[in-house]
């Protein structure tokens, strides 16, 4: 095997690309719009917001490499980031952390059940209960704007964010790496029968997925509430598109997954999307002009990142 | 006869409509390779799958050394001194070697909650060069190797911690030379070490072979032990069927002329890494053959010719000049294909059977461009009856379905599709002896019709048997071509296999 060929199956190989990827995107910006684009200052507020993104990305990475689907992201978001604004007035920083991550893990702990019990698409139960999650959330704040005292947003900039995410991060990692629950998530996107009768409990580690998603989504909740300082409550479905920004790092965790790398995927990928964003606002173009490239970006990078084999079936 | 290792009594098993196993009693020795053998739903899977885990019987025992086995799972089974090796693949893609190795017996290397990765590496590898396997590295995702070296990883899985009972279950027919080799290497250890391996082949010659003892089941229900030595194979096919089977079940025809016209022509196929340079002339009425080592490039060529193949270079091109670039193209001019890997590459396993059958045909079952419930199940039914599917209805699903009757179904779809020109890769892969012959004289029958038939085989018999011509395929490309005639022995197509 020529040396090429080991280094594109070596794990530096992802790692590499991530990097190149990167430079590539900042130095593309930074050529067309000097001023308005990518200096340092500029480059630690992508990071910011592509850190909470990508805690949630962490979190639906669980999931999504089983097979299943979780729409209620964004509800979960809006209901956990609502309750740490209440109990943060109760509780000062306490009920800040501990309200969002408890709320965060029951919702994941019952999207989890309820799948599991009703046997139906993950997709129709997320979506059936972000509704559910989005009433209670108007019951939260009786339908008014939840506002972060200034006292408790610590969270919201450096370095209280970056300390949270990295031990977001962290623990994610340890988790797919060092657990049970790692290798049991993996096993059973790959084929939950023979997983099943190797003596992995399929539905236990399922419900752990969701239960796990729902507490990454609670840290990105208190990132969220702590950088953006208010949210308001949601009804019909509203909150649906805050799932697709941590998604978007998701795709890169599955993209290089075989690279060892997920969670370094999941954050870069984020900060990539930043700065896509970004550049384009330094541009000067359209939100519509925006999306579409950054979908078509999306895809792209990931399309030569899967490399699928031919005629392999990809659902 | 040494001391009893497992007693079976009065094992009992039913699915829905179905008696699988009906009171099966039997005993296994220890230091012994005990063959069970019977026609494809006859409920050897089902008996071993209920000792291992796999299934829960309804009712009976299993004492494991006097101790009674109710295993949960594989894993559980393990624990319990039992192990299996299915015919399927049985390892996960996207976990490592070591992963797959020790799936479900984490907490070996787990100390609170903490898996200890290195050790656990470190522990696969050890096993790994123990088999002889020092190629294959623990820390590797499992994807990078093939489905042979899978094969050999799940047979360190499940004899690494010396079970007192390993099941080898139909895994024969997935291995090469290699592979078997190493297999037989395996269960003769095991039999050695004073354990007991049980063998389930629908290759009587094999069986007879490797094993000391043959039980036979035939519809769920015990029928006879005989020893090995005692018996031939003739004997066995009498106790499988309940009546005298031939020993020449292949047509008996020689030197009939075959016809001119050429109904499919492939030239200078290659698809890289697989086959190279490949061309071959089908004739009306005509069975070719194609045989050769199993990784020798023969299964592409079913699928090139078929259109299935990707970055095939060469052409394909039927009578009237149509160019087979692709699968649609290719059943639109009346080609069908069977895949050898029929789970994940013929059959819709999480559909039924009528769905299966009818799939192709869609297009010739709808009158007035309506889809009749009642045609659909009609067609359905007439060719899996045509194929004697054992089966509760055609509304069962696949997955219920023993390895033979998946393939049974497979062979009905293209019945039913009536085509002319058909790709056969192993068609009689894990099919009893019944059914062959009836595959057997399918072909015949078809030929005499007109059809075409491409037939690839691993074995050898099979293409002396049955083909007019028969291609070995070496390293990719052709070694060597034989027309049918009486003095063609299996040591002239083996001098071209090797």
């Amino acid at each position: 095997m020529s040396n090429f060929k080991k280094f594109r199956q070596s794990h530096w190989y992802g790692l590499v690309m991530l990097a190149v990827i990167t430079f590539v995107f900042w130095a593309f910006f930074k050529i067309l719009a000097p001023q308005t684009f990518g200096d340092f200052n500029k480059l630690q507020t992508y990071l910011k917001t592509a850190l909470y993104y990508a805690v949630g990305g962490c979190g639906l990475y669980f999931i999504c490499v089983m097979g299943p689907f979780d729409m209620s992201v964004g509800a979960n978001i809006v209901l956990s980031s609502v309750l740490a604004v209440n109990m943060s007035e109760r509780f000062g920083y306490a009920g800040l952390l501990i309200a969002p991550l408890i709320s965060g893990t029951l919702v994941g702990l019952l999207n989890g059940l309820v799948y599991i019990k009703l046997k139906i698409s993950s997709l129709i139960v997320t979506a059936g209960l972000s509704l559910v999650y989005e009433a209670l959330s108007i019951f939260a704040t009786n339908g008014k704007e939840a506002i972060l005292s200034p006292s408790y947003r610590a969270f919201g900039d450096y370095p209280g964010n970056l300390i949270l995410a990295l031990l977001a991060f962290f623990f994610c990692g340890f988790i797919l790496k060092y657990t049970k629950i790692g290798t049991y998530t993996y096993a059973i996107g790959s084929n939950e029968v023979v997983a099943g009768n190797m003596g992995v409990n399929v539905d236990k580690y399922k419900v752990v997925a969701f239960v796990l998603c729902g507490f990454f989504v609670g840290i990105e909740s208190i990132l969220t509430i702590s950088y953006g300082t208010s949210m308001t409550s949601a009804s019909n479905l509203a909150s649906m598109s805050r799932n697709f920004p941590p998604l978007m790092g998701t795709f890169f965790g599955l993209a290089f997954k075989k690279y060892g790398h997920p969670v370094i995927a999941i954050v870069v990928g984020e900060f990539i999307i930043q700065l896509l964003f970004q550049g384009f606002v330094a541009l000067g173009a359209p939100t519509t002009v925006q999306n579409i490239v950054t979908g078509i970006v999306l895809l792209a990078i990931v399309t030569m990142t899967i490399k699928p084999v031919k005629g392999a079936v990809v659902k | 006869m040494s001391e009893v290792i497992l007693h079976a009594e009065k094992i009992d098993k039913s699915f829905v409509g179905t008696h699988a196993i009906d009171h099966v009693t039997l005993d296994f020795y220890k230091g012994e390779i005990h063959a069970l053998i019977g026609e494809n739903g006859s409920g050897k899977s089902t008996f071993t799958s209920c000792l291992t885990g796999i299934y829960h019987k309804d009712s009976g025992t299993f004492t494991l050394l006097g101790k009674e086995v109710n295993a949960k799972n594989q894993v559980d089974g393990n624990y319990q001194g039992v192990a299996i090796i299915v015919q399927e693949t049985g390892t996960l893609s996207g976990l490592t070697v070591a992963e797959n190795i020790f799936l479900g017996k984490e907490d070996e290397f787990t100390k609170f909650h903490v898996k200890n990765t290195k050790a656990m590496n470190k522990k696969a590898q050890e096993l790994l060069n123990s088999y002889g396997f020092d190629y294959i590295k623990a820390t590797d995702i499992i994807d990078k190797y093939n489905f042979e070296d899978r094969k050999l990883i799940e047979i360190v899985k499940a004899t690494y911690f010396k079970p007192q009972v390993l099941i080898v279950d139909e895994t024969t027919t997935a291995l090469g030379e290699k592979g078997r080799k190493e297999l037989f290497k395996v269960m003769k250890d095991v039999k050695d070490d004073g354990r007991c391996v049980i063998f389930i082949s629908h290759d009587l010659d094999e069986v007879l072979e490797q094993s000391d003892n043959v039980s036979v089941l035939r519809d769920g229900e015990y029928i006879d032990t005989v020893k090995s030595s005692d018996v031939t194979t003739d004997d066995l096919k009498k106790l499988m069927v309940g009546r005298e089977m031939s020993g020449n079940y292949y047509r008996a025809d020689y030197g009939e002329p075959i016809s001119d016209e050429v109904v499919l022509r492939g030239e200078h196929l290659t698809v890289p890494g697989e086959i190279e340079d490949f061309s071959i002339e089908l004739h009306k009425g005509e069975i070719i053959g194609i045989g050769g080592l199993s990784e020798c490039g023969m299964h592409e060529v079913g699928k090139a010719l078929f259109g299935a193949s990707y970055d095939r270079e060469g052409t394909v091109t039927t009578a009237d000049g149509t160019q087979i670039k692709d699968i649609k193209t290719a059943i639109d001019h009346s080609i069908a294909y069977a895949s050898k890997d029929r789970s994940t590459e013929s059959l819709v396993i999480n559909d039924t059977i009528q769905d299966n059958i009818t799939l192709p045909s869609l297009e010739d079952i709808k009158r007035n461009h309506i889809l009749h419930a009642k045609d659909e199940r009609a067609f359905a039914e007439k060719y899996a009856r045509q194929m004697s599917t054992k089966m509760v209805g055609v509304h069962q699903f696949m997955s219920a379905l023993s390895g033979g009757n998946k393939q049974k179904v497979v062979l009905a779809r293209w019945i039913g599709k009536n085509s002319d020109i058909i790709i056969l890769d192993s068609p009689t892969r894990g099919i009893d002896i019944r059914v062959k012959a009836d595959i057997y004289q399918m072909m015949d029958k078809m030929r005499k019709s007109g059809k075409s038939i491409i037939m690839i085989s691993e074995e050898i018999s099979e293409l002396l048997g049955m083909a007019d011509r028969i291609i070995i395929m070496k390293d990719g490309r052709q070694n060597g071509e034989f027309l049918r005639h009486e003095g063609l022995k299996d040591t002239d197509l083996i001098a071209k296999m090797v």
